[in-house]
């Protein structure tokens, strides 16, 4: 097997807060399917739930070996359209992308 | 004897039917495992009026680690003094009780015996719960298993995602064990035999978020046994199903149904010759409440998108048009594991003879829905009276 590039963002499909983990797990223990940016699926912990609904864009973080997700406010993705946009010139158009995705995203999932 | 070309065309060659069945009360039992097998096993052998089986065929999802018993089928054919009947030990993790049964099935239709005794059984209540959640929890996947999910958090994810895309509200689900527990407070082998609100049910503490501790099954003991035959009773099996799905929920390009369920019922119903429509009592695996509402929609009793409205109207209660789970399910009747499918296929032989008591329901074919794992190895039986 080789291994592949994967990209850091993705959705999420479901998550579930457990209140009595197994032995060797905090309590309590948010877990939840990520569905990664070109498709492939993992199971990630998280710091919290607050604020995630299905759908919602997070950044999964590999540390030691364990998958971690963190939920993205509009900061972290007008912070990451930048880096990506790179060139000056590409800023405005980065930035126009994002504010219209910004807005076709919070009215289609507004209503969860 | 010789197959004709039209006996080979049929799914099979000899009917197979129920000709006695027994169990043991669920719930917390001081008995050992092969004492309530042998009180389960007995039942159904006086039931059916005879004294030694062709062979037995035991369902039992762990005795190792619950018990730390081993080579199980001699160990309960020597308990049960039927030490020259053969037996075998069959395993599909928590529908290990219905791999058991179709096992003796398939023995039957094949024409190897003419009575096969099935029984299942399981003894938890005497570990402690982190240890039973462990050991259950084998049947998940290992990378997911390595985040610390057990089946009530996959049960979560499941049920948060059917919310989500389906609808299905914390009212319907909550409701599902509102009416097993009703059902189950006159059935005198329940694990519970109190019935329960649906305030007690939605305000009892979260255990994975979405579900509550009252839409989880008990941790259970018991046993229960059916014996099959050649000749005619009559509760004849019309039809078995077996369905399967990856044991990774991550690979499931859907979560808010089970694929093993749909394949297991349309196999069932192919080989009955009839279609959901025919069924007038099931028993399902509400292992976590809202799986008794997908698994009315993956067996087709209801449209996709309707089972939860149809069980806060109560068309699934006692009284209903579709009576579900009158034992009271796995929620209240209880869950020993490998006990449960075949007290399920006890239950409905009861309801069929007419021998159901005070929650008799009114029906002449009856499905039961075992689900293996967190829904990768699932089976549908169908029972008809008479024939």
């Amino acid at each position: 097997m080789e291994a592949a590039e994967v990209s850091n963002t993705g959705e999420v499909v479901t998550f579930t807060t457990l209140h009595s983990p197994p032995e060797g797990f905090r309590s309590p223990l948010h877990i939840a399917l990520v569905e990664l940016e070109g498709g492939a699926r993992l199971f990630c912990h998280g710091e919290e739930t607050r604020g995630v609904k299905i759908g919602s864009r997070v950044a999964v973080e590999n540390v030691d070996s364990v998958f971690y997700f963190s939920h993205m406010g509009y900061a972290d993705r007008a912070r990451m359209f930048w880096r990506r946009a790179g060139a000056r010139g590409e800023k405005v158009a980065a930035i126009s992308k994002s504010l219209v995705q910004g807005l076709f995203k919070g009215r289609s999932r507004g209503q969860e | 004897m010789t197959l004709t070309a039209g006996a080979l065309d049929n799914d099979r060659v000899t009917d197979v039917h129920i000709a006695g069945v027994g169990m043991t009360r669920f719930g917390r039992r001081s008995e050992s495992l092969p004492d309530l097998i042998a009180e389960a096993a007995q039942l159904a052998l006086a039931d059916a009026r005879i004294e030694r089986p062709d062979a037995i065929v035991i369902g039992a999802m762990n005795p190792e680690e619950f018990t730390g018993d081993g080579n199980f089928g001699s160990l309960i054919n020597t308990h049960l003094g039927l030490s020259q009947s053969p037996a075998l030990r069959v395993e599909t993790a928590t529908s290990s009780g219905i791999a058991a049964f179709y096992t003796g099935f398939a023995g039957i239709a094949a024409g190897l015996h003419r009575r096969i005794l099935v029984v299942g059984g399981e003894k938890m209540t005497h570990v402690p719960t982190p240890r039973v959640s462990e050991i259950i929890g084998r049947s998940i996947d290992p990378h997911e298993r390595r985040y610390g999910t057990t089946m009530p958090a996959l049960a979560g994810l499941i049920t948060r995602a059917a919310m989500h895309k389906t609808g299905l509200t914390l009212r319907e689900i909550s409701q599902v064990a509102v009416k097993n527990h009703a059902n189950a407070s006159r059935n005198p082998y329940a694990h519970f035999q109190e019935p329960v609100s649906l305030e007690e049910v939605m305000e009892s503490r979260v255990v994975a978020d979405p579900l509550r501790l009252y839409h989880c099954c008990p941790i259970s003991d018991g046993a229960a046994a059916v014996v099959l035959s050649a000749e005619r009773t009559p509760v004849r099996v019309a039809g078995i199903g077996q369905g399967s799905d990856t044991i990774a929920i991550r690979y499931r390009s859907d979560l808010t149904s089970f694929r093993a369920t749909q394949v297991a019922a349309q196999a069932a119903y192919r080989m009955a010759g009839f279609g959901p429509e025919r069924v007038e009592v099931a028993e399902l695996h509400d292992a976590f409440s809202p799986f008794e509402i997908i698994s009315l929609e993956d067996t087709g009793l209801f449209a996709a998108g309707k089972a939860g409205r149809a069980t806060l109207d109560g068309l699934t209660a006692l009284d209903g048009r579709l009576p579900v789970s009158p034992s009271g399910g796995l929620k209240a009747r209880g869950h020993p594991l490998a006990a449960t499918g075949i007290g399920q296929l006890v239950e409905l032989t009861w309801q069929l003879r007419g021998e159901a008591g005070s929650r008799q329901v009114d029906a002449r074919v009856g499905l039961v829905q075992s689900i293996g794992g967190l829904a990768t190895n699932n089976w549908i039986v169908l029972l008809a009276a008479g024939r």
